[in-house]
């Protein structure tokens, strides 16, 4: 045995082994005294592998291998993709000498360092043993604090090493999610409707508590959701004490000033309300003046600095300018999440007001999408259940196109015309409040007819839930405007017909939908698109109506995800119902073309443009010249 | 003599609620080797659940010429466990109950450690074909004689030390049989290899 390397002495150590990974390419010898086989020296297998004296892997020492040297034979070798920088790496599966091992050294078990990391869009790593493992976030720059989340087991052995009961496995895509939010101060997780982003929040939420890194969590959600977010914590994390803040004036702010509560729910509206008590990080009003409270003041003001504050249904902040956006963004805190399966709403400007919230000065408006999909991507995780929950079943679309009834064709067309004659002879002084009322009116005809009580949709709704019931399986029906539900409930009482919608009480709504779930002959659940739109799991019904339409297609998907989410084990097939030749037609026509928008942007980045109905699409609606420029807020 | 130094240091791990405890936990020790810039060492201990106490890495580290001559066909050894894993566990303030490593030659460490140092041996070096009956893992050292592996397991984990150091088997066997039951030993350099890329990233970024 000979060396090119006349200082190094005969190998000490021979040791071979079999399912290495070999790097393409020859590493420059003098540089890094390392090297490996070439890829043209790997024949098929059975075939001779050494055909012109090839190097081998060997670490520290450099053997070229002379025609003494015994031949190596690969047995099987498959291609693991690329791995240097010459092209693709091969796995030696199996390999035979014809005489002796060659001197080459066991490589540390895995793939030779390269320089990329094996990241996932969201930052979690995946191993090859399928592990969630933690990956730092780009923002996080100080090198003990990336080493330190790098060197943290997987979050299957966190979970584990502390025994901590979930209660029920989690599919790998949501500990890929808990694996994102972990380490980051700033993240949106914005999945698809039903896939299971408040357990990911909560399963990570009660991880960083376990690791000492959360004390004080403040969960804002809409006013519907915080007995959802209620359950889904004692579910998920039922160690955790939750508070709901609630009540009248005292008692919140007793609860907000009160030091040891780890996690508190609130809603939006409450939020406002209290502003007093959050925006500012020093002191609670009136308290300060007094010396022998000063301590109590210390105290606010240490109770009042969450830790982390999670908005969920985030898109509640998209007016930049509202208050809702003020006080959340004026609470003291140190991480920031943001969950929402609609990040972009109506347009991009959604978007921004959602990271004035995460990190402050991160977009800038004169940013161009693309410059902003590369700023974001690294907070943004969204996953659609297309790429991860293709065993969910089928949702079918099944459109009811109806016409009106005789007696609500009268009643429309005169409405019709005796509004279009008004905004005509407004002419530039009609605003959009005028369009607006006009469409609200004539929407409801199609609904019903407030004066015979007629109505198209009603008939066939009624001949649709006669099969539901018949199958012994649950429907929900869902309407913009509560009296419209209300009317309903009054004309299908065959079908005991439950009702979720603003004007039930908050603290009677989680009865409403435990009875819906558990009372067997109740088939039918009246909901409001507000009410009852976001955040709900209604996986066990099969049937979706939507009575009327809304005027954004995302809302409707919302909604449509009540039932068509994780733990749905039968189709979902959703009814739109749809009044031909009418203002419905209409706005299906452009909700559409929206629709299809939507989907086109966001197959190419995560920036979709302006999605909401303009002042222009709502005056063409009757053909009205418009006089002013974009509504902003038409959802 | 090339330069060696910490990189990296997980002090805060050891704030966060995780008290180490001398003799209630274990170290994982590998030498990476680099193409472009030589051998990086890395040593994390962990406690008893798998979480991190203290990490410390060495910048790279490249043998002179002198080395390569004087030490020789020993040169590995030399690197491996006195010029790279005795620094590392010097700088360690924590004494584990076992040194474990996947480098044959990281064995070398074990003159300047009070624990056992044993060698993990991956799953997949063993699947040796049938031709090499007792070939799973082969080492044979020419002008040292040699120093065959005594191969034991503990749990799922399939271990060795140096034929001559059947104490240390089975003290190994013993401190680590009530907590690899269902934990592979493998895995912890796995996190080590990817702090050590994260360390050598920031090293190339930031000199």
């Amino acid at each position: 045995m000979s060396t090119d390397r006349p200082w190094l002495p005969a190998p000490i150590a021979w040791q071979w082994q079999a399912d290495c990974v070999v790097p393409a390419g020859v590493v420059s010898l003098d540089a890094a005294q390392l090297c490996s086989f070439p890829v043209g020296s790997l024949g098929r297998p059975g075939e001779a592998a050494v055909k012109t004296a090839p190097v081998c892997f060997a670490p520290l020492r450099v053997w070229t291998l002379r025609p003494e040297v015994p031949r190596l034979r690969v047995v099987s070798v498959v291609a693991v993709g690329s791995v240097v920088a010459v092209g693709p790496a091969l796995r030696v599966r199996s390999f035979v000498f014809d005489k002796q091992p060659p001197p080459t050294k066991i490589q540390p078990r895995g793939q030779p360092l390269t320089n990329e990391h094996p990241r996932l869009s969201g930052g979690a790593r995946v191993p090859a043993d399928g592990q969630h493992r933690i990956a730092p976030p780009r923002d996080l720059v100080k090198l003990e604090d990336r080493l330190e989340y790098i060197l943290q087991p997987s979050i299957e052995s966190l979970l584990a090493e502390r025994a901590l009961h979930l209660p029920c496995q989690p599919l790998p895509f949501q500990l890929q999610g808990v694996a994102f939010l972990y380490p980051r101060q700033a993240a949106i997780l914005a999945d698809e409707m039903g896939l299971g982003k408040t357990m990911q929040a909560i399963t990570a939420i009660r991880l960083l508590f376990h690791a000492g890194k959360l004390r004080k969590v403040l969960v804002v959600c809409p006013k519907s959701l915080v007995a959802n977010w209620q359950r889904e914590f004692s579910r998920w994390a039922p160690e955790l004490p939750v508070m709901v803040v609630g009540g009248d004036q005292a008692r919140r702010a007793w609860q907000w000033q009160l030091a040891d509560v780890p996690v508190r729910i609130a809603n939006y509206e409450l939020l406002c309300r209290d502003r007093q008590w959050l925006e500012s990080p020093q002191l609670v009003p009136g308290r300060a003046r007094h010396s022998r409270r000063s301590t109590i003041a210390c105290a606010t003001e240490t109770a009042l600095r969450f830790d982390l504050v999670v908005l969920d249904e985030s898109q509640r902040i998209k007016n930049i300018a509202g208050t809702t956006s003020q006080v959340v963004r004026a609470i003291a805190r140190k991480r920031s999440w943001a969950l929402t399966g609609t990040p972009v709403e109506n347009r991009l400007d959604d978007l921004m007001a959602i990271f004035e919230f995460l990190a402050p000065g991160l977009l800038r408006a004169d940013m161009k999408p693309r410059q902003i999909g590369r700023a974001i991507s690294d907070y943004v995780l969204r996953r659609t259940k297309e790429q991860v929950l293709r065993e969910l079943p089928p949702l079918l679309y099944r459109d009811a196109e109806l016409e009106l009834s005789p007696q609500q064709q009268e009643t429309y067309d005169l409405a019709e015309r005796e509004g279009v004659l008004r905004l005509t002879d407004l002419g530039d002084a009609a605003t959009i409040t005028h369009v607006f009322e006009l469409i609200v009116r004539l929407k409801q005809i199609c609904n019903y007819d407030p004066a015979t009580g007629a109505s198209s949709k009603l008939d066939r709704l009624r001949a649709d839930l006669e099969e539901v019931a018949s199958s012994g399986r649950k429907a929900i029906v869902f309407s913009q405007w509560v009296e419209t539900l209300q009317w309903l409930a009054g004309r299908l009482r065959d079908f005991r017909p439950l009702q979720y919608h603003g004007r039930i009480a908050p603290e009677k709504r989680e009865a409403v939908l435990a009875r819906f779930r558990q009372d067997p002959r109740c088939w039918l659940l009246l909901i409001s698109y507000g009410a009852g739109g976001v955040g709900l799991n209604l996986q066990f019904c099969s049937y979706v109506f939507l009575f009327d339409r809304w005027w954004n297609p995302a809302v409707e998907d919302q909604a449509i995800n009540r039932a068509h989410r994780i733990g749905a084990d039968q189709p979902v097939t959703v009814s739109r119902f749809l009044v031909l030749h009418t203002i419905e037609e209409r706005i299906e026509h452009i909700l559409q073309q929206k629709r299809e928008l939507l989907q086109e942007i966001f197959a190419h980045t995560d920036c979709p443009a302006q999605l909401g109905l303009t002042q222009e699409e709502l005056f063409g609606l009757f053909n009205l010249r418009c006089p002013g420029g974009p509504i902003r807020q038409a959802a | 003599m090339h330069k060696m130094g910490r990189t990296g240091e997980l002090g805060k791990a050891m704030k966060n609620g995780i008290s180490p405890v001398n003799g209630s936990c274990f170290g994982f020790l590998t030498v990476v080797t680099d193409t472009q810039h030589g051998l990086f060492g890395g040593y994390l201990i962990l406690n008893c659940s798998g979480r991190p106490l203290e990490f410390h890495c060495t910048a790279p580290v490249r043998p002179t010429r002198a080395q390569q001559i004087l030490y020789g066909p020993t040169l590995e050894e030399f690197l491996f466990g006195e010029h790279i894993g005795q620094t590392l566990l010097r700088q360690s303030q924590l004494r584990p109950l076992v040194v474990c490593t996947d480098c044959p030659a990281a064995l070398a460490v074990r003159q300047f450690s009070p624990a056992p140092v044993v060698l993990v041996l991956d799953e997949r070096n063993l699947a040796a074909p049938s031709s090499q009956p007792e070939g799973k893992l082969m080492r044979i050292d020419g002008p040292h004689g040699t120093a065959e592996l005594l191969r034991f397991e503990v749990g799922p984990n399939r271990l060795a030390v140096p034929c001559a150091a059947d104490e240390d088997r089975r003290l190994a066997q013993e401190r680590l049989e009530s907590w690899t039951n269902s934990l592979d030993l493998l895995e912890p350099f796995e996190r080590i290899r990817q702090a050590i890329e994260e360390a050598k990233q920031a090293v190339c970024q930031y000199g």
